[in-house]
């Protein structure tokens, strides 16, 4: 894959079979590097325009059924993607889609008149249940198993038509296949495949994506686009490049006024763009235009017009440049407090998974350990069993997560932490050296108990 | 309740447009009760209650995405503009132009500052925005997990990070070009008795501008940072403003419109 890709905002690991646009998502994840510095504008790996869609699907990660599946699905996928080697530095975004797993599994009718509400419930689970029914292996049916989220939007026939008619606009060839999806959402698809009669729109649907991935980027579904406005089915992540090649377009096509979304789609030769895209971003960019003409100064109604600062009340008699200057101050301020607690809020996390994983590690160690040593009666834990209930492997990093964070944390940060928590660090370090198993099956309310045990 | 209650107060004091895309804070703590009040249900029950919180929170997720992308294409097609403008400016005013003209130039770049000035503040808001959904979300995974001994947290958290509401990192670049630019084409002519005078004094603001919303934001986040009953690890410490008088000094005049 090249590694012009631009890295996905969306986290792909366990990847769940998506939808069929979305497939060109989990290659470009496998690029994602840090996730501490995430970029979602790896503006510098492309020379040029490099635009991406966002796949905002939300894998749920608890789901233990799901992990085997997107290992096999994983292959699968890898064949779907677009290439992404054009030397140009345009590449494929990844598309917009949300999609949430879980793991419930009993299978429910998917039903158009379905509301949202029930929705969620019902259908996830019919939408889960059907991969289960598929055979992985086929490209196609990896697809349609993450259309979910697609296939309500389907039933929403109100945005159908005017998405499909970007379509119908741009491509003749994918006429009929979209009408007939418009027309007969529930009616079987006669699909050669083991499918389900609700999932094979999915199926249709995933074909006609790979046939055309160059405009698959409208297919992802976003819940939120229920309302009929002009809402996208899936989401362009602009950027100054793209922008630039956009405004770079417009001119030789002879302004705003005179510029068509198509000639500019064109122009622009981006992957992935669409004209809906365009077309949302021109009228974006004529109104920019417009309003500072209209009217002088004020380009936004959100924003306090002249007027209003001359009518600061101030006490100081400041003028307008000391009351911007002060405005300025304030926002600098506030800009770098919140860069401030973003990057602290990433280093906790960061933290967090860390110990996470150290503490897996050491659950895995203790494992063998006490398969070797199977015979051996481990006096000390045993009453700690009796006083904590066991509880499978999953509650033993959140116990342990809370206590040993504080080990790992710069002083400044942790210093006001320690001194109110004196108890934890110490706790924790007992853990590691005991390597107490009957600590490690400790529920998190009954922590304080645990600590309190340990400690004495 | 205590952020809940900011998050509130930080709704009400935000641009009108942007009220109702905030996290909604109180309906996922309603919901998370819901999920802990029956421990010994059938796992089946249990399960589905988790699903129905996590699809909420999906819900809360692409709403901020769609918002946030969308500001953010606004703020690239602005910027541009306003790039342009000054240049244009620059070019037929300045010193070096083709009509030199200092006091066109005074006018025609004191439109400007306003714009810019307030083009930065929404930025900056919307860097605010996206922090305070992350922290409402940071906030009821946590609570989540804790009422319920769930281990949704952090797997979610992760995936949290990776949104594009949350990788604000061409906002915050655009912020920073625009305080350059600022800086290069506005000068700041140190007055010597001014800065002094305007810390001790108070100053009071009307109107619901962009100003007054940075303030609000910036206090809030403050009182958001104050040690809490719950405050653990995960805590963030308390803020530190390096210049804590500035907005001290700074009254709000106008009672808070009711929408």
């Amino acid at each position: 894959m090249s590694s012009s890709l631009p890295v996905l905002p969306t986290p792909l690991e366990e990847k769940y079979p998506k939808l069929p646009n979305s497939f060109q998502v989990s290659a470009e994840m496998k690029m994602m590097t840090n996730p501490i510095s995430p970029q979602a504008h790896p503006l510098a790996s492309n020379n040029g325009t490099v635009g991406y869609m966002l796949s905002s699907d939300f894998v749920f990660p608890k789901d233990i059924n799901l992990s085997s599946f997107s290992s096999n699905s994983s292959s699968s996928q890898n064949s779907l993607f677009i290439p992404q080697s054009s030397t140009n530095g345009v590449s494929l975004p990844p598309i917009s889609s949300s999609g949430i797993e879980i793991q419930s599994t009993p299978s429910v009718t998917f039903s158009r008149e379905r509301k949202e509400n029930s929705w969620c419930t019902d259908s996830l689970k019919d939408f889960l249940d059907f991969p289960e029914n598929v055979p992985i292996q086929n490209n196609n049916q990896v697809e349609g198993s993450g259309g979910g989220m697609s296939y309500e939007d389907c039933a929403k026939t109100t945005d159908w038509p005017d998405w499909a008619d970007q379509f119908l606009n741009d491509d003749d060839s994918l006429e009929p296949n979209w009408n007939g999806l418009l027309i007969d959402v529930d009616v079987p698809d006669p699909e050669p495949k083991v499918l389900k009669p609700s999932s094979s729109v999915l199926t249709h649907q995933s074909e006609i994506c790979q046939h055309h991935p160059a405009q698959s980027g409208k297919i992802s579904a976003i819940p939120n686009s229920l309302s009929p406005a002009p809402s996208s089915k899936s989401r362009m992540r602009w950027t100054p490049e793209m922008h630039e090649a956009f405004v770079e377009a417009v001119k030789q096509l002879g302004g705003s006024e005179r510029a068509t979304p198509k000639g500019i789609l064109k122009l622009m030769n981006v992957e992935g763009l669409t004209i809906y895209h365009v077309k949302s971003h021109l009228q974006k960019y004529r109104t920019a235009r417009y309003k500072p003409k209209l009217s002088e100064g004020t380009s936004d109604k959100n924003l306090t017009p002249i007027g209003e600062i001359t009518s600061l009340d101030l006490k100081m008699s400041m003028g307008i440049t000391e009351a911007l200057r002060l405005q300025m101050e304030v926002q600098k301020q506030l800009h770098e407090q919140l860069e401030i607690q973003r990057n602290l809020q990433l280093r906790i996390e960061e933290q967090a998974k860390h110990l996470q994983m150290m503490f897996e590690k050491q659950e895995k160690m203790e494992d063998k350990k006490l398969k070797v040593s199977s015979s051996i009666p481990d006096e000390p834990s045993s009453p700690i069993s009796n006083v904590m209930q066991p509880s499978p492997v999953n509650h033993t990093s959140k116990v342990s997560e809370q206590p040993h964070v504080a080990s790992g944390f710069d002083a400044e940060e942790s210093s006001q932490n320690v001194e109110q928590k004196q108890k934890a660090p110490k706790t924790s370090s007992c853990e590691f050296i005991n390597q107490d198993n009957g600590m490690s099956s400790t529920p998190p309310t009954k922590r304080a108990r645990a600590e309190n045990f340990l400690s004495s | 309740m205590k952020f809940g209650k900011r998050l509130k107060q930080q709704i009400q004091e935000t641009l009108p447009d942007w009220r109702d895309k905030f996290l909604a804070y109180k309906d996922l703590k309603k919901l998370v009760k819901l999920v802990s009040s029956s421990p010994a249900v059938v796992n089946g029950s249990a399960v589905k209650a988790e699903a129905e919180f996590v699809y909420l929170l999906n819900n809360e997720i692409e709403k901020f995405n769609a918002f946030f992308m969308e500001q953010e294409e606004d703020f690239i097609i602005r910027n541009k503009e306003l790039q342009q403008r000054i240049q244009s400016v620059i070019d037929k005013w300045g010193l070096n132009g083709n009509h030199p003209s200092d006091t066109n130039y005074r006018e025609e770049m004191g439109k400007i500052r306003k714009d810019i000035v307030d083009f930065h503040g929404e930025m900056v808001l919307l860097e605010n925005y996206s922090n305070i959904n992350y922290t409402g979300l940071a906030k009821i995974l946590k609570k989540y997990d804790k009422r319920t001994g769930g281990l949704l947290r952090l797997p979610f958290i992760q995936k949290v990070l990776q949104q594009p509401f949350f990788t604000t990192d061409l906002v915050s670049k655009l912020v920073k070009e625009c305080e350059s630019t600022i800086d290069a084409v506005f000068p700041a002519v140190k007055e010597e008795g001014g800065v002094h005078e305007r810390e001790q004094e108070a100053i009071t603001v009307v109107g619901e501008g962009i100003f007054r919303n940075t303030v609000a934001a910036l206090l809030t986040l403050q009182e958001i940072r104050r040690g809490s009953s719950t405050y653990s690890h995960f805590s963030l410490p308390p803020l530190i403003l390096p210049d804590p008088d500035l907005i001290q000094s700074i009254q709000f005049h106008s009672p808070i419109p009711i929408v």
